[in-house]
C-alpha cells in the first residue's frame, strides 16, 4: 500500500517591493513549482492580505493541498497569521513553514539581485523539504494562573495594576522603594492641567488602595523566576526593615515590567556642570523650586532672576569625548521626547510664580509635538526667549562675578556670539534606561540599541517581548510623558489580561520527545538540559513537556538520536540543509 | 410591505471606525471574549494605513501590518463588520447600556453573490477620480474599492451611476441589485470605542501654495501613493508630464502651526513621514535631490531621531525656513520662496521640479453630534477631549465611551496602536464593572 504523496502549495510574496525589488519572485516561484510534490506555486503581491489568504484556502480545498509554504517576511511578523490561514483551510497549522526571504535574502543582499534570488530559492526549497516531512502537531494546553505580576510602582505600574484589577485579575505589585509613586511623585506642576506631581501619583495610589484584588509589596524586589507564559513562579523578596527579610512566592500568568527610567546625570564639566556654580539639571531645579515653598526662588542665598535652559543635554548625542582617565559615557542618540514639553512647562510655572523672571531657551529643535505646540506659543508670547543653536556649535557656560552665563551663537544673528549672564543655567536632561542588571538577567529581558527594553514590533506588538507572557510598559520601553505612559500601561494590561483571563492557554508544541527504543540512558541530555525538564522513568530518559522550552540542547548531545524535537526532527533539519545546498 | 429593514442586535462593544486603531481595539476585545461590532463608513475596512507605502521608522510595509489586521478582524469569531454604514445616534441608557442607530447605505450589490471578478467594473462606462488614490487614478461608478479590500465586494457609487445597467448585464453572478434599500440597525451595546481617525488638511486653503493650480505641486498623501506598492504609474514620475523628478522640495507644516489657517497645532506625523518619503525617493531615484523646508524637525518617538540622522547621512537636505509662497515657471518647475535662517537670513528663491506639501491632520468632530443625551466633549479644535489625561489616555467625557488613535489628536502608528489596546483594556474593565459579562 503506497502512502499518499504530500500535496504542497507554495506562495512567494512580493511584499509590495520589499522582496520583489531585489529577488526575482516569479523565478523563485517557477523553480519551486518544479519541486517534487509541489502542486501549486504562486507569487503574490501580499501573501498576508485577506485576498491572498483566501486564495490559499481556496487552493487547499480545490487542489487538495495538505501542506503550505509561505516565502515572505520574518516569521516573527506573520508566522502566526499563516498558521491561522492553514487552520482555516482545514489543515493542521503545523503542516506549514514560513521561509524568511525578506530579512534574510532581499534586505540582506540589496543590489545583488542574482545572489538574493538564489538565496531566497534555497530558503524556500528548504521550507518545501521541511513540510514534506512535517507531521500534524497538537498544541499542549495548560491552565493559566489568574494573576499578573507588575514590577514597578510608578505611574505605569500603578495604571497597569488598576486596569488589570478592574478586569478581575489579581495583581501583585512590586515596588523597590518604600512607597508607590515613582518619578511623578517627585515632580512639581505637570502639564496639561498643572496638577502637582504628588497629586497625580496620589490619586492612583488612593484608587489602588481600595482594590481588594491588588497585593502591594513595597521595599520589595523580584529575587528569582521560573516557569513560562501562563505559569510563572516568581519569588519576591520583601525587606521592610534592614535585616528583616521575607520571601513570598507568587504564581502568575504574565509579568508586566514597568521599571521606569532614570534622569540623565550630566558629566562633570558637561556645560560646566559640577564646575561652574549655578549650573544645575532639571530635577535639581524642581527640587530647588519645591524648597522655595512659594517664596522667592533662591540659589545659594541669591535670588534667581534670570534662567537659561540648555536643551537636549544627554539626548540626541554625538560621541562625547571622555575626559582623560575617565571611561567614555554611553552615547544617547535618541530624543527623550518629553523634555521640550517639560522644560517649557516648567519655565512657564517659574515665570508665573516669580514675577519679573526672564527665561532663555537654548535649543536645537523645539519638539512640542501636537497640542503641546500651544504651550510653546504661549511661553513665547509671555516673554520666554527662544534661541536656536546649531548642534555643531553648542553653547558655552562661563562664570562671571559670582553669576554664571552662557555664550550662544544664534543662527538668526549670523552666528555672532551672544553672552547671557544669568543666575541659573538649567540643563534640560532627558531620560536614560535604568540599568536593572539583576532583573534583566532574571527575566532575560531584551534590550534595544538605545538601552531601553525592546518590544517585538512597534506597531503590531508594542508591549510584548520575545519572551511569551513578559510585557513592557511605560518609560522602561522608551521616553514618554504621563499620558503616553498611561496608554502604554493600559495596552500592556490588555495583553496581560488576555493571558490571565483565558481558561486555558495553548503553548507551542515544539518540545523534545524521547524514543525509548533508542534511548540507552547515557544521561548526557539530563545534564545538558537548562530547565530540569528531563528525568528518568522506567530506565529511560523522559521529558516533562510542561518544563521543556524546546531549546534543543538535549538533541545535540544524544549519541543515538533518541531525543528529538517535535516539529523539528533531525531528518527534517538534514533534508532542509540538503535542499539549501543543492 | 416594510420598506426599511430593521434589525436589533446586541454586542458587548461598538467600535466606530475600522482604521488601524479601531481594528486593533476590536481584535483585542474579541481576544478577551467580548462580542464586538466594528462599523465603518467606507465600503471596506482599513482606514488610511493601507494607502501608505512603507512606514517610519522601521520602513516596513504598511500593507503587511494593516492588511493582516483587516484579515484578522474579518475572520475573528467575536468581531462582526458593518461597512458602508454611518452611526447616526448613540444614546446612553445607563451604565453599561448604550443604544446606537446605524444607517447602512445600500451597496447595490449582493455581497453573497459577488465574487469580485471585476466584470462590472469593465462594463461600466463612467470614470470618476479615485478617492483612494487622491485623484491620481480613475475608478468606475461600480468598483471594487481596492485589491485587498475587506470585504472584497463591488459597490455602486450611486451619485455617479447613470443607470445604463451594463454592469447588471455583465455580472455573471447576478449580484447587481438596484432595488437594495438602506438598512437601519439598532445596536444594543455595553460600551463604545470611538476610533474615527482624522481628516487631511485641504491644501487649497493655503492659497500661497497654489495646490490644484500648479501642475507640479502634490500633497504628501499623493506622493505616498506614488511610492506605494500599488502605485498608479509603477514609477516615480511627475504626474503632469511623466518626467522623472530630479529636485524635489517638501513644504513642511502645510496647514499646521499656522494661525492664519486656524490650526496653530503641530500635526505630529509630518516631519517623520516627509523624511520617510525622502528616503524612499532616494531609494528609487538615487541621483535626485530632496530638500525639506522645515521649522523644527520633530523626530521625538522611539527610533525617530536616529531616522533623522540617517536621512541626513543619506543626503536629504534640510533647510530651516518655512515656505512662504510658490510660483510656477513656464516649464512647470516651481519656485520656492523661503527664509534662509541658517545663512544670511535673507529671503531666497530655489527652483524645484516637484513640490510636495506635507499636509497636516485635522479632526473629525461630527461623531460628537451622534450623542443625543450625553455630551461628548471635544476641544476647541474639534478633537475628542479626554476626561482626565492624568488618569487615562482613552476615557472621554462620557463614562463607557472611549477614544483611541487620531480621534483625540494627530498620532503616529505606534501611538495609535498603543491607545487602541489601552481602550480595549479600559473598556474591558468598564464592562466588568457594569456587570456585562463577556460571552465565553
Amino acid at each position: 500500500m503506497s502512502e499518499r504523496r504530500p500535496r504542497i502549495g507554495v506562495y512567494v510574496c512580493h511584499c509590495g517591493g520589499n522582496i520583489s525589488d531585489f529577488v526575482d519572485v516569479a523565478e523563485v516561484s517557477k523553480a519551486l513549482g518544479e519541486e517534487a510534490d509541489v502542486v501549486v506555486s504562486k507569487d503574490l503581491m501580499f501573501d498576508c492580505s485577506d485576498a491572498s489568504q483566501s486564495e490559499m484556502i481556496a487552493d487547499a480545498k480545490e487542489k487538495g493541498l495538505d501542506r503550505i509554504v509561505v516565502a515572505a517576511c520574518s516569521p516573527k511578523l506573520h508566522e502566526a497569521t499563516f498558521r491561522g490561514t492553514a487552520k482555516r483551510a482545514g489543515l493542521n497549522p503545523y503542516m506549514f513553514y514560513h521561509a524568511n526571504i525578506r530579512e534574510q535574502a532581499s534586505w540582506a543582499h540589496e543590489g545583488d539581485r542574482k545572489g538574493a534570488t538564489a538565496k531566497a530559492l534555497g530558503h524556500a526549497r528548504a521550507a518545501v523539504a521541511y513540510v514534506s516531512l512535517a507531521e500534524p502537531l497538537e498544541r499542549p494546553r495548560i491552565e493559566s494562573s489568574k494573576a499578573v505580576l507588575v514590577i514597578g510602582g510608578g505611574v505605569a505600574g500603578m495604571k497597569a495594576a488598576l486596569d488589570l484589577s478592574g478586569m478581575g485579575v489579581h495583581v501583585y505589585l512590586v515596588e523597590r522603594a518604600a512607597s508607590l509613586g515613582g518619578h511623578v511623585a517627585e515632580l512639581g506642576k505637570v502639564y496639561p492641567y498643572g496638577r502637582e506631581g504628588p497629586a497625580v501619583a496620589g490619586r492612583l495610589v488612593d484608587e489602588l488602595s481600595g482594590r481588594e484584588n491588588v497585593t502591594i509589596f513595597t521595599n520589595a524586589e523580584v529575587e528569582s523566576q521560573k516557569g513560562y507564559i501562563g505559569r510563572f513562579e516568581v519569588v519576591i523578596k520583601v525587606s521592610p526593615i534592614p535585616g528583616a527579610e521575607e520571601r513570598i512566592t507568587v504564581r502568575v500568568a504574565s509579568v508586566v515590567v514597568a521599571t521606569g527610567f532614570e534622569s540623565y546625570r550630566p558629566l562633570k564639566g558637561e556645560f560646566g556642570y559640577g564646575i561652574v556654580k549655578g549650573v544645575i539639571d532639571l530635577p535639581e531645579l524642581l527640587a530647588l523650586q519645591k524648597g522655595s515653598g512659594g517664596g522667592a526662588l533662591e540659589y545659594e542665598g541669591r535670588v534667581v532672576k534670570d534662567v537659561a535652559f540648555v536643551y537636549c543635554v544627554g539626548s540626541r548625542q554625538k560621541d562625547i569625548p571622555a575626559a582623560s582617565g575617565e571611561t567614555p559615557a554611553r552615547v544617547n542618540k535618541y530624543c527623550s521626547r518629553y523634555c521640550c514639553n517639560a522644560a517649557i512647562n516648567e519655565s512657564m510655572v517659574l515665570s508665573k510664580e516669580h514675577k519679573g523672571m526672564t527665561t532663555y531657551h537654548l535649543y536645537r529643535d523645539i519638539r512640542t509635538y501636537g497640542r503641546n505646540e500651544l504651550m510653546y506659543e504661549q511661553a513665547a508670547k509671555e516673554g520666554s526667549i527662544f534661541i536656536r543653536f546649531d548642534e555643531d556649535n553648542p553653547p558655552e557656560v562661563f562664570q562671571k562675578d559670582g553669576r554664571c552665563g552662557v555664550t550662544v551663537r544664534s543662527a538668526l544673528l549670523e552666528n555672532q556670539p551672544l553672552q547671557l549672564t544669568v543666575d541659573l543655567v538649567v540643563l534640560v536632561t532627558g531620560m536614560v534606561p535604568r540599568p536593572n542588571e539583576g532583573l534583566n538577567g532574571l527575566l532575560t529581558l531584551p534590550i534595544g540599541s538605545d538601552g531601553f527594553y525592546r518590544e517585538i514590533h512597534q506597531k503590531l506588538r508594542p508591549v510584548e517581548t520575545n519572551i511569551g507572557g513578559l510585557l513592557i510598559a511605560g518609560t522602561s520601553q522608551g521616553p514618554k510623558d504621563i499620558r503616553e505612559t498611561l496608554a502604554s500601561a493600559s495596552a500592556a494590561s490588555a495583553k496581560a489580561a488576555s493571558f490571565a483571563l483565558k481558561k486555558e492557554l495553548e503553548l507551542e508544541p515544539f518540545v523534545a520527545v524521547v524514543d525509548p527504543q533508542l534511548c540507552h540512558l547515557n544521561g548526557a541530555c539530563i545534564k545538558e538540559c537548562p530547565y530540569d525538564a528531563i528525568e528518568v522513568r522506567e530506565g529511560k530518559a523522559w521529558v516533562n513537556t510542561a518544563k521543556c522550552k524546546g531549546c534543543g540542547a538535549c538533541v545535540a548531545v544524544c549519541p543515538t538520536e533518541a531525543v528529538q524535537l517535535r516539529g523539528l526532527r533531525n531528518a527534517q533539519v538534514k533534508a532542509m540543509i540538503q535542499a539549501m545546498v543543492r | 410591505m416594510e420598506l426599511v429593514q430593521k434589525a436589533e442586535t446586541r454586542y458587548d462593544v461598538l467600535v466606530v471606525g475600522a482604521g488601524l486603531a479601531g481594528m486593533e481595539a476590536a481584535v483585542d476585545l474579541g481576544d478577551m471574549g467580548f462580542k464586538v461590532i466594528l462599523v465603518d463608513k467606507e465600503p471596506s475596512i482599513g482606514g488610511h494605513m493601507y494607502l501608505l507605502s512603507k512606514v517610519f521608522p522601521s520602513l516596513d510595509c504598511a500593507s503587511c501590518i494593516s492588511g493582516t489586521k483587516m484579515s484578522t478582524s474579518s475572520h475573528h469569531p467575536n468581531v462582526t463588520l458593518l461597512t458602508n454604514s454611518d452611526v447616526t445616534q448613540i444614546v446612553k441608557e445607563g451604565e453599561g447600556k448604550f443604544r446606537a442607530e446605524v444607517h447602512e447605505r445600500p451597496r447595490y450589490v449582493d455581497p453573497s453573490l459577488c465574487t469580485s471578478c471585476g466584470q462590472c467594473e469593465e462594463a461600466c462606462p463612467i470614470i470618476v477620480p479615485k478617492e483612494l488614490d487622491y485623484g491620481l487614478r480613475g475608478r468606475k461608478a461600480v468598483y471594487i474599492p481596492f485589491d485587498t479590500a475587506v470585504p472584497k465586494k463591488a459597490v455602486v457609487d450611486i451619485d455617479h451611476c447613470i443607470f445604463c445597467l451594463q454592469c447588471e448585464r455583465a455580472c455573471p453572478g447576478g449580484a447587481i441589485d438596484f432595488m437594495q434599500e438602506p438598512r437601519e440597525h439598532t445596536l444594543k451595546v455595553g460600551a463604545v470605542i470611538l476610533a474615527v481617525g482624522f481628516e487631511l488638511f485641504k491644501p487649497e486653503r493655503k492659497k500661497e501654495y497654489h495646490f490644484g493650480e500648479f501642475a507640479n505641486v502634490l500633497t504628501s498623501m499623493q506622493m505616498d501613493r506614488l511610492l506605494g506598492p500599488t502605485r498608479p504609474y509603477n514609477a516615480l514620475v511627475r504626474t503632469s508630464d511623466g518626467k522623472e523628478p530630479q529636485n524635489i522640495a517638501y513644504a513642511l507644516c502645510t496647514g499646521s502651526r499656522d494661525r492664519s489657517l486656524d490650526n496653530p497645532r503641530c500635526s505630529q506625523v509630518c516631519c517623520m513621514y516627509s523624511m520617510k518619503q525622502a528616503q524612499l525617493i532616494l531609494g528609487s531615484l538615487p541621483a535626485a535631490n530632496v530638500t525639506l523646508y522645515y521649522m523644527d524637525i520633530r523626530a521625538y518617538g522611539k527610533g525617530f531621531e536616529e531616522f533623522y540622522q540617517q536621512s541626513k547621512a543619506m543626503g536629504v537636505r534640510f533647510v530651516r525656513g518655512k515656505v512662504a509662497k510658490l510660483e510656477e515657471n513656464a516649464n512647470g518647475d516651481v519656485e520656492v520662496y523661503h527664509e534662509d535662517t541658517q545663512g544670511r537670513g535673507m529671503v531666497e528663491k530655489s527652483t524645484h521640479d516637484l513640490v510636495v506639501l506635507s499636509v497636516g491632520l485635522l479632526p473629525k468632530p461630527e461623531v460628537a453630534r451622534a450623542f443625543t443625551n450625553a455630551e461628548l466633549k471635544v476641544d476647541e479644535a474639534g478633537w475628542i477631549q479626554l476626561a482626565d489625561e492624568d488618569e487615562s489616555a482613552v476615557r472621554t467625557s462620557i463614562d463607557g465611551v472611549f477614544a483611541a488613535g487620531c480621534a483625540t489628536g494627530p498620532k503616529d502608528i505606534p501611538d495609535s496602536a498603543l491607545e487602541a489596546a489601552a481602550a480595549a483594556s479600559e473598556c474591558s474593565a468598564y464592562l466588568t464593572r457594569t456587570r456585562v459579562a463577556p460571552d465565553e
